[in-house]
């Protein structure tokens, strides 16, 4: 079980003015400003349960995930993963958690992936028999196997990111980390990762945090989300609820012959905003519909609407 | 097998993975610092006038320059710099997320090369002795070389520890090359790697006696040359290990204070 308390976490940099004059003044005072990168948050997930955290970029998903994870201390508030306190760093926890995280390399660069997996075997004191199994369940699944014996650097990046997934999960962790898994990977990468996680997550149940800024991620993968906005939870529930939260608007999306675009407008103002857009614009094409899960959250990331 | 047998395994590993470099560092680097300093040395004894200096020959002079570039790369390894690197650019996140201890980790990968280069001498050192030193190789040449081997593997023990204390200042600081500079500047120049420390005056070895810097290369180069009393050996393993100690106490205080400093950018 992951159990947060107020959780919250501060960072501390330097501002330098821009310019040659700024750098020179950097040299002899240097003006710190403090960022709450997550205001106190309180989060409890279960075992085999998988979370969506969305939120734009800087809205405190990966602060979050690096402290559950133990990289970072928070600056208040508690937390405890399988029993543990992540920071603590306790070996028995380490081997019990992964941390997948789409934009950093862990396995090393320069040796063939299964070079790495024999040492991550011995790191994570892996039976020989859960090892050979989990190395065939993972290379069949990801569909890698004629990769493995290859260097890691010159692997595509969608082989590389099955090769981290592999690397990260030999161990059979309990509480998995996953920091955007599909970034930059092509449809066909993403739709074979993603399908990859959910057949794990059906396998094994372990808990999983998954951050993306790919929409079909989460709703492929995520039953319950968590949606974060300048390190404030502004909803947590079931993914299905949330288009709930907007069940008096309906959308249109119009096509004129300048623009396309589209209007969130109330039930009861549908007739008269329709009316309106037809007499201002040369409308080609009009659709009115229920809004999208994406349309929903974008519209609680801007506005910071606050469940029902 | 324990883990960091595959540790020292796959470094070996990284070391053999390219060819080109592995030779040009292996033979080289080193045969070409040897070409440069021996060219050098014996246009200061031809215009000197002298087959001595500071109780150097040419040749002997000739072999201190041959260990002395190895045992620099003993120490300096091929991994020092990187923790500073990693903790810069967030990699450094990587060995908190092990169930293991970063710093044995770090240690084994580092005195992996150590051993690669310490190997290296072994080599280097015996085709000098049999195929170009005019003087004969004996049985107490290679207990000498054997002697000043570990004391390598010590020294190198002891600056990869001052190594890791500078490299971790960069929890605080971000960027500590200069520091990682002035390190290799000290050692070079109280330890003997510019010029034998015996061309140093005598008040500055005097000086020098209690710090760590003269049994970095200077004791192990000149225990292999056989220029060095057991009493000196021993006098310097003492100091050079308590140094490793100290060294060790504070890397791990640094690191209980650093550790909060950690924000693992880049992720």
């Amino acid at each position: 079980m992951i159990e947060v308390k107020n959780l919250q976490k501060n960072f501390t940099s330097h501002v330098k003015e821009p310019g040659l004059k700024g750098s020179l003044a950097s040299l002899f005072s240097r003006k710190m400003v403090t960022k709450q990168a997550l205001k106190p948050v309180n989060l409890t997930i279960n075992q085999g349960e998988i979370i969506g955290l969305i939120g734009s970029n800087g809205a405190g998903k990966t602060t979050l995930i690096k402290m559950l994870a133990g990289i970072v201390h928070p600056t208040a508030g508690e937390a405890t993963v399988l029993g543990y306190v992540p920071w603590e760093r306790a070996n028995d926890y380490r081997k019990q958690m992964a941390l997948i995280m789409g934009q950093k390399n862990q396995v090393w660069w320069d040796l063939p992936a299964l070079d790495s997996f024999i040492l991550l075997k011995e790191i994570y004191q892996i039976p020989l028999a859960q090892y050979k199994y989990n190395i065939e369940f993972l290379a069949e699944t990801l569909m890698i196997k004629d990769q493995l014996k290859t260097q890691v650097r010159k692997l595509s990046l969608g082989e590389r990111m099955k090769v981290e997934l592999m690397a990260a999960l030999l161990h059979n962790p309990k509480v998995i980390f996953l920091d955007e898994p599909t970034i930059g990977l092509d449809i066909s990468a993403q739709k074979a990762v993603r399908g990859f996680l959910r057949q794990y997550q059906k396998e094994f149940r372990p808990m999983t945090i998954l951050t993306s800024h790919y929409m079909e991620d989460i709703k492929e993968l995520c039953p319950r989300i968590v949606i974060i906005k300048e390190g404030e939870f502004v909803y947590d529930g079931p993914l299905a609820e949330v288009q709930r939260m907007m069940g008096d608007e309906k959308v249109l999306s119009v096509t004129t012959r300048e623009k396309t675009f589209k209007v969130s407008v109330p039930r009861h103002e549908l007739s008269k905003k329709t009316h309106e857009i037809f007499e201002e614009n040369y409308v080609l094409d009009l659709n009115i519909h229920d809004p999208s899960i994406e349309d929903v959250i974008e519209s609680i990331m801007r506005s910071g609407v606050s469940p029902t | 097998m324990k883990w960091w047998r595959y540790v020292v395994a796959m470094e070996l590993r990284k070391l053999l993975a390219y060819r080109s470099d592995f030779w040009i560092t292996f033979l080289g680097q080193t045969l070409i610092q040897l070409l440069v300093a021996r060219a050098l040395w014996q246009m200061i004894f031809a215009t000197q006038s002298v087959s001595v200096m500071q109780g150097f020959t040419l040749e002997m002079m000739t072999l201190y320059y041959l260990i002395v570039p190895i045992g620099m790369k003993i120490l300096t390894g091929e991994n020092i710099g990187f923790l500073a690197r990693e903790i810069y650019d967030g990699t450094f996140t990587r060995y908190l997320l092990y169930p293991l201890s970063v710093f044995q980790y770090k240690t084994i990968t580092y005195l992996t090369y150590s051993f690669f280069y310490t190997t290296q001498l072994l080599i280097l050192y015996s085709i000098f002795r049999i195929f170009i030193s005019e003087a004969p190789y004996t049985m107490t040449d290679m207990g000498n070389l054997l002697a000043g081997m570990a004391l390598f593997m010590m020294a190198a023990m002891a600056y990869g520890m001052m190594a890791l204390m500078i490299e971790m200042v960069s929890l605080w600081a971000d960027n500590i090359w200069s520091l990682m500079v002035m390190l290799r500047f000290f050692t070079s120049f109280f330890g003997g790697g510019f010029v034998p420390l015996t061309f140093l005056p005598q008040w500055a070895q005097d000086a020098l006696v209690w710090t760590p810097f003269p049994y970095l290369v200077s004791l192990p180069a000149r225990t292999i040359m056989g220029l060095t009393t057991f009493e000196e050996v021993a006098r310097g393993s003492v100091i050079i290990g308590v140094w490793i100690l100290v060294f060790m106490e504070i890397v791990k205080l640094i690191w209980k204070r650093g550790q909060y400093k950690y924000t693992g950018v880049g992720i």
